[in-house]
């Protein structure tokens, strides 16, 4: 960014501490509902809120004013209502109830506000891009400090999101986890998930000036989906997801007003990106650590296999002079091989590769395990010789050695596999 | 048991002419079945037969089309403090961000009340629980993290974290392994030697005879309950097993069909 170009003043830091106090909020109510699984909910609960703004404003409120908070709420609760209605009495299913029943009152809002333009104070496409631009110029005076109104409204609303969900933390923590067991056990479920679905609607509706209707369902489900992959325990997947939504806020600002676009599109676009990083490079699920693990598993299938392999040939050379056919090494092979010597498992040598004495240790531990596990097939499952090479094949590289000990207690304490050859002892390095 | 009254005073659950309708149609027949504590008591009947209604019908979680249930002469409403459920495994989300500990303090929750948190008195008791079920040393585990057995035993942790008087546990062995299930027989079985009751919604007849005071054989009706012995017989087994009620599963739809239609 060309610093000279960006003339910092009072009103991109309210317009960034707007953004950000409206997504915090979003942050702590979508937490709860994404690990409750009602995201869904949170998208009909933010675009069902319209008629009842449109119906408040119309009877004299004020955007952002409490009628309006009323009524959003209010609607939200229809919402939630009808929806439960249209599913037991009209037999549909959930997810197609809440579509018909949240577009309905959309479309009825959009209506409403079109049709009576010329006399309320409520622009259609602000409700649903919001202005983030243009809200540090609607201001309201606050202990002699000049504030945009958008702000109070949505830090108030922060403060009682906030103030209720550490009030009621364990009465949401079981309810979500296990609703059926809190019932039982005369926890309120119904009232926490009303309030859930109220506090819902309340971050809503102080998003819509912000960040209109559309994208405060991003607000209200990607920081929580994001801090979900991050985190275990639900008090830190919230303050996780808080942080993202207020970095991703004032990132996306930003951006937005380098490339001269839309500032609630670029803020959802950031927190997008932020999912698909998380996704992609999660210390524990990630993409890029999956990939890293399965495919550390593979090499060391491969190189385990190789010391096996040598371990046999050595095996069969004491037995007799009739040599093992091997084949070349495949280029996999090769490269396990190297690896191995640099690690210390085989010697590079004049009649090719060759165990040293820790490579002894680790291919006789996979070949002990391979041949219990075949005389465990063949006394247990009674297999055919033909069927038990296979199965130990794929499970010689993730026996432990506790296991190893009771597979041996189990067929009895024989030594040789049902091929008739030799289990080599357990090793004690 | 049901049938002889030399019992003295309220029996400890009494389900008193029970229907239970999920929509219109029963599902569960007119149950009338008293069972008294202590004791481990099992409920068994085929896939189905609506075992698991019974239990959520007494805790208040499907409504009754008639009868009543009582729990020491009262309505559960006031007792429920002394009830504790362990719903099947599978009801719950087990990648839920929560940590083994968390799980079991929720028993703790009924007892404290609006806006109390749980303090180190609730720890304490949540750490007794999970050393009970044998898993002390995986407090700090993230649940999904544990094996379907250890899972189970969480939950029992918990139930036993709520200290109540009557359990309620639906399924515990299901899909569980062999140490687990010792495990969880063993601490019913000190349950019951505390003079409580357990109530266990069950589906393996072998261990039923071997480990239960007292069974009830149910598909869709009460077919038989008493002492394991008298109830487990090959007459009520076959009563109970004999493949659905088509009669009762008929009316049932019926029923249904009769208020669709109107």
């Amino acid at each position: 960014m060309d610093p000279a170009a960006f003339e910092w003043n009072a009103m991109h830091g309210w317009a960034i501490a707007t953004a950000a106090m409206v997504s915090a909020g979003c942050a702590v109510v979508g937490t709860l509902l994404v690990v409750r699984r009602m995201s869904l909910l949170g998208d009909a609960i933010s675009h069902a809120v319209l008629p009842g703004i449109a119906v408040a404003v119309l009877a004299g409120g004020r955007p952002g004013g409490p009628l309006v908070l009323l009524g959003a709420v209010a609607a939200a609760l229809v919402t939630v209502g009808l929806t439960q209605v249209l599913r037991s009495e009209g037999g549909l299913a959930e997810d197609s109830s809440a579509g018909v029943v949240f577009t309905t009152l959309f479309a009825a809002g959009v209506v409403l506000i079109t049709a009576a333009a010329s006399r309320i104070d409520l622009d259609p496409s602000c409700v649903l891009y919001g202005i983030l631009e243009l809200v540090p110029f609607d201001t309201i005076r606050i202990a002699g400090l000049e504030m945009p109104r958008a702000f109070v409204t949505a830090g108030l609303v922060f403060a009682t999101i906030l103030l209720g969900c550490v009030l009621t933390w364990k009465e949401q923590l079981f309810a979500a986890f296990d609703p059926d067991a809190a019932r039982a056990a005369g926890m309120p479920v119904t009232a926490t998930t009303i309030g859930l679905l109220a506090a819902a609607a309340l971050a809503t509706v102080a998003s819509f000036e912000a960040v209109g209707a559309i994208l405060v369902v991003a607000m209200l489900v990607v920081p929580a989906a994001t801090a979900e992959l991050l985190s275990r325990r639900l008090h830190r997947m919230m303050l996780l997801a808080v942080v993202i939504a207020v970095v991703s806020a004032a990132i996306g600002y930003l951006a937005a007003w380098h490339w001269n676009t839309s500032a609630a599109g670029m803020i959802a676009v950031v927190l997008g990106a932020a999912y698909v990083l998380a996704a992609v490079a999660a210390p524990q699920d990630g993409l890029v650590a999956r990939l890293a693990a399965q495919a550390a598993l593979n090499w060391r299938v491969t190189a385990e296999d190789c010391l096996a392999f040598l371990w046999r040939e050595e095996e069969s050379a004491r037995r007799g002079p009739e040599s093992r056919d091997r084949g070349g090494w495949t280029l996999r092979q090769r490269v396990a091989l190297a690896w191995m010597s640099w690690a210390g498992g085989v010697l590079w040598t004049a009649d090719g590769w060759r165990l040293t004495d820790s490579g002894r240790t680790r291919a006789e531990t996979v070949v002990r395990s391979h041949r219990l596990w075949e005389a465990w097939l063949g006394h247990h499952v009674k297999l055919p010789l033909d069927h038990l090479h296979p199965p130990a094949e794929w499970i010689e590289h993730h026996l432990g050695a506790d296991v190893r000990a009771r597979i041996e207690a189990e067929v009895g304490g024989r030594d040789t596999d049902p091929h008739g050859r030799a289990i080599p002892p357990e090793q004690t390095s | 048991m049901a049938g002889e009254d030399r019992h003295q005073g309220p029996h400890t659950i009494e389900f008193h002419d029970v229907t239970v309708a999920y929509g219109r149609r029963p599902v569960l027949w007119n149950i009338d079945l008293a069972i008294d504590a202590p004791g481990l008591f099992a409920i068994i009947g085929p896939n189905g037969a609506g075992k698991s209604t019974l239990l959520k019908a007494a805790l208040g979680l499907v409504p009754l089309a008639g009868g009543t249930v009582t729990f020491f002469g009262k309505p559960f409403a006031d007792v429920r403090r002394r009830i504790g459920y362990v719903p099947q495994r599978e009801t719950v989300d087990w990648d839920f961000p929560v940590s083994v500990m968390d799980v079991v303090l929720m028993g703790t929750y009924p007892r404290l009340g609006w806006f109390r948190r749980p303090g180190p008195a609730e720890r304490d008791c949540a750490r007794a629980c999970l050393g009970r079920v044998g898993l002390a040393d995986v407090a700090d585990r993230q649940i999904g993290r544990l094996s379907g057995g250890q899972q189970q035993r969480v939950f029992l942790a918990r139930a036993l974290a709520q200290q109540a008087d009557v359990y309620f546990l639906d399924e515990p062995l299901a899909g569980v392994d062999a140490r687990s299930q010792d495990q969880i027989f063993r601490v019913l079985s000190e349950l019951r030697g505390e003079g409580r009751l357990v109530v266990v919604v069950h589906h393996d007849l072998r261990t039923a005879a071997e480990w239960f005071d007292g069974v009830a054989l149910v598909d869709m009706r009460l077919v038989a309950s008493g002492p394991t012995a008298s109830v487990l017989t090959s007459d009520n087994l076959r009563r109970t097993y004999a493949g659905p009620l088509d009669v009762l599963d008929e009316i049932g739809l019926a029923v249904e069909q009769a208020r669709r239609t109107r």
